[in-house]
């Protein structure tokens, strides 16, 4: 009886689960900031880079490296920074104009809007890493030869410290307005820290220090390392390790649902 | 569910013996200094349309907030089908559909889709299809929602309350903003909840909808309940009413003045004009008659709710007003 009752419980629960999917994955195809920033920046930089590297000698500021090498780690950071960047566009406003709040007067509590929306970012940046080594190595020739359980913790790491990160966004900004003003200065930030404009294998210290140990280019330095079949640096881990849990913490600690 | 097993409690003399489905004792909410609602009690009974009117700020979201749970009251009760909106939120939510004040859906929803997302929600859902038939918005199904009128979109917010077959409905501010006709129509959807036996909390500042659609109603001012009755019965004890008539013979206006009720007499040829509160009618005519007068071309203006409403939050910022008491 009573595992008749919460068996009956979790069907319903995903039942509400998968009908808040299919309305959050219409409405993100509507409305396509994630989409067509998450899989847009991976196609546009990955062909930019890729056919600079063919015009470029190998071996940037001394690393043994051609520039699609190493830009495909920084191009797979910053598509999961674009999508976690725009998590705050649409979530912000829908706190905003109340309807987290309506859908708290349901059964449902609004943090399953979140899950809902959360797994279908997921989903972007599993397209964004498929495309990037994907092309990376099939159109633009980069040799690489990826550590998959260092990869994948990598990964794992990497993105859930970006997500947070977008979720300490949308804890602290207070309207939409805001939450956009944020997201833009945040994201030019961290486009240089992970780098798109130079490498920090290109820079001198301090510059490259800042860079290695920032939370994007901690990220990128471990995905360097696990796709190159090395064993990504202990500092490297643990710094995104440490930037996990202080976002997450910091997201947790602020958010609200009206 | 099962019957509630709180006790029944009466409020007037003139209600039998209902099955009261809502409770709500002594509520006391702050919002820091400032006491938004102040040992407020009433009772709603199961099938009844029940209003809360007041003035803007007086506490009467605050009141429905505490009720659907999603504010937690300082001190005081409440009870919903003998369950706590606080302690047991996710039963609540599961039986109380809810419309709010201020809620907007994204502006590129379908009208369809947040029905049908919000039937999703419930264990026995109503048809979205049907729902949306019956509030006349069946046409508007693949709208998106920032494309809708603004009685179109307090429709589907309606609908958004129905969807899940509440047994209680609470809409709040349900039709600020419209055009008359279009008030008309979501009151013509009122009366079908009731029929079909929902019990309705309708939060409201226009006094023609809660003398039109409420059974009773609840005058709450400035944090505190002032008035609990039919909207007839407030309407007469505090709206006042107006009496024309000729008496039989000339009677003096001090007589008039004394008879209980009476407020101002007015007196026009051989007819008189008495304006009071009360059952004034019968006041004076029996104080006429046990002074042999009798009266003839009685015409009488009974007071409305708004007139009520306005004499009792004005008196309220006077001390010494007279309550008026269920």
């Amino acid at each position: 009886m009573r595992a008749g009752l919460s068996a009956e419980l979790s069907r319903r629960s995903r039942v509400q689960l998968a009908a808040l999917l299919k309305v959050q994955a219409r409405l993100s195809l509507r409305e396509p900031y994630g989409v067509g920033l998450g899989l847009g920046f991976p196609v546009v930089l990955l062909v930019l880079f890729g056919v600079i590297s063919r015009h470029v000698p190998g071996n940037v500021g001394g690393s043994g490296l051609t520039v699609i090498d190493l830009y495909i780690p920084t191009i797979m950071v910053i598509s999961f920074v674009a999508i976690a960047i725009s998590l705050p566009n649409t979530l912000v406003r829908d706190r905003e104009m109340g309807w987290l709040r309506r859908i708290s007067t349901t059964p449902v509590h609004p943090s399953r809007l979140l899950a809902a929306q959360l797994i279908l970012n997921l989903v972007l940046a599993a397209a964004a890493i498929v495309i990037t080594i994907g092309g990376g190595t099939v159109i633009f020739g980069a040799p690489l030869s990826v550590n998959i359980p260092f990869f994948i913790l990598s990964l794992v790491l990497a993105v859930a410290e970006i997500f947070s990160l977008g979720l300490v966004v949308v804890a602290l900004a207070p309207t939409q307005t805001v939450a956009s003003a944020l997201g833009g200065v945040l994201f030019f930030a961290l486009l240089f820290l992970s780098g798109l404009w130079v490498q920090p294998v290109q820079v001198g210290e301090p510059l490259r220090a800042i860079m290695w140990y920032s939370p994007v280019g901690a990220a990128v330095r471990a995905l360097l390392y696990s796709v190159f079949n090395a064993t990504p640096p202990v500092s490297a881990l643990a710094a995104l390790i440490v930037y996990a849990f202080v976002f997450a913490f910091v997201a947790v600690r602020y958010f609200r649902w009206e | 569910m099962s019957s509630p097993m709180s006790p029944i409690r009466l409020s007037g003399a003139a209600r039998d013996a209902m099955t009261a489905v809502i409770e709500v004792s002594d509520l006391v909410k702050r919002y820091g200094a400032t006491v938004a609602v102040d040992g407020v009690s009433f009772s709603v009974d199961e099938g009844e349309i029940f209003g809360i009117i007041g003035p803007n700020g007086a506490g009467k979201t605050t009141t429905v907030e505490c009720i659907s749970g999603l504010r937690v009251p300082d001190s005081g009760s409440i009870s919903v089908h003998g369950i706590s909106p606080q302690r047991d939120r996710d039963r609540i939510r599961e039986f109380v559909g809810v419309q709010l004040q201020e809620s907007a859906l994204p502006p590129r929803l379908r009208v369809g889709e947040a029905l049908e997302l919000f039937a999703s929600f419930y264990s026995n859902p109503l048809d979205p299809q049907g729902v949306l038939e019956s509030l006349g918005v069946k046409d508007s199904e693949r709208v998106a929602f920032r494309k809708l009128s603004g009685g179109q979109k307090q429709r589907v917010s309606i609908a958004l309350a129905l969807v899940g077959n509440p047994k209680i409905a609470i809409l709040d501010e349900l039709t600020t903003g419209l055009d008359p006709e279009a008030r008309r129509n979501i009151w013509a959807v009122i009366e079908r909840m009731r029929e079909r036996g929902v019990t309705v909390i309708l939060v409201t500042h226009f006094m023609d909808e809660a003398e039109t659609l409420c059974d009773r109603v609840a005058l709450i001012n400035r944090a505190r309940l002032q008035a609990l009755d039919t909207p007839q019965a407030i309407a007469a004890q505090a709206g006042g009413s107006t009496l024309r008539f000729v008496p039989s013979r000339p009677v003096d206006e001090k007589t008039l003045s004394a008879i209980p009720g009476v407020q101002v007499v007015e007196r026009k040829d051989r007819s008189v004009t008495v304006t009071g509160t009360g059952d004034l009618a019968a006041a004076l005519i029996n104080a006429l008659a046990a002074m042999g007068v009798q009266v003839s071309e009685l015409e009488a203006r009974r007071g409305n709710l708004d007139d009520a409403f306005i004499r009792l939050t004005r008196d309220a910022a006077s001390p010494g007003s007279e309550e008026v008491q269920a």
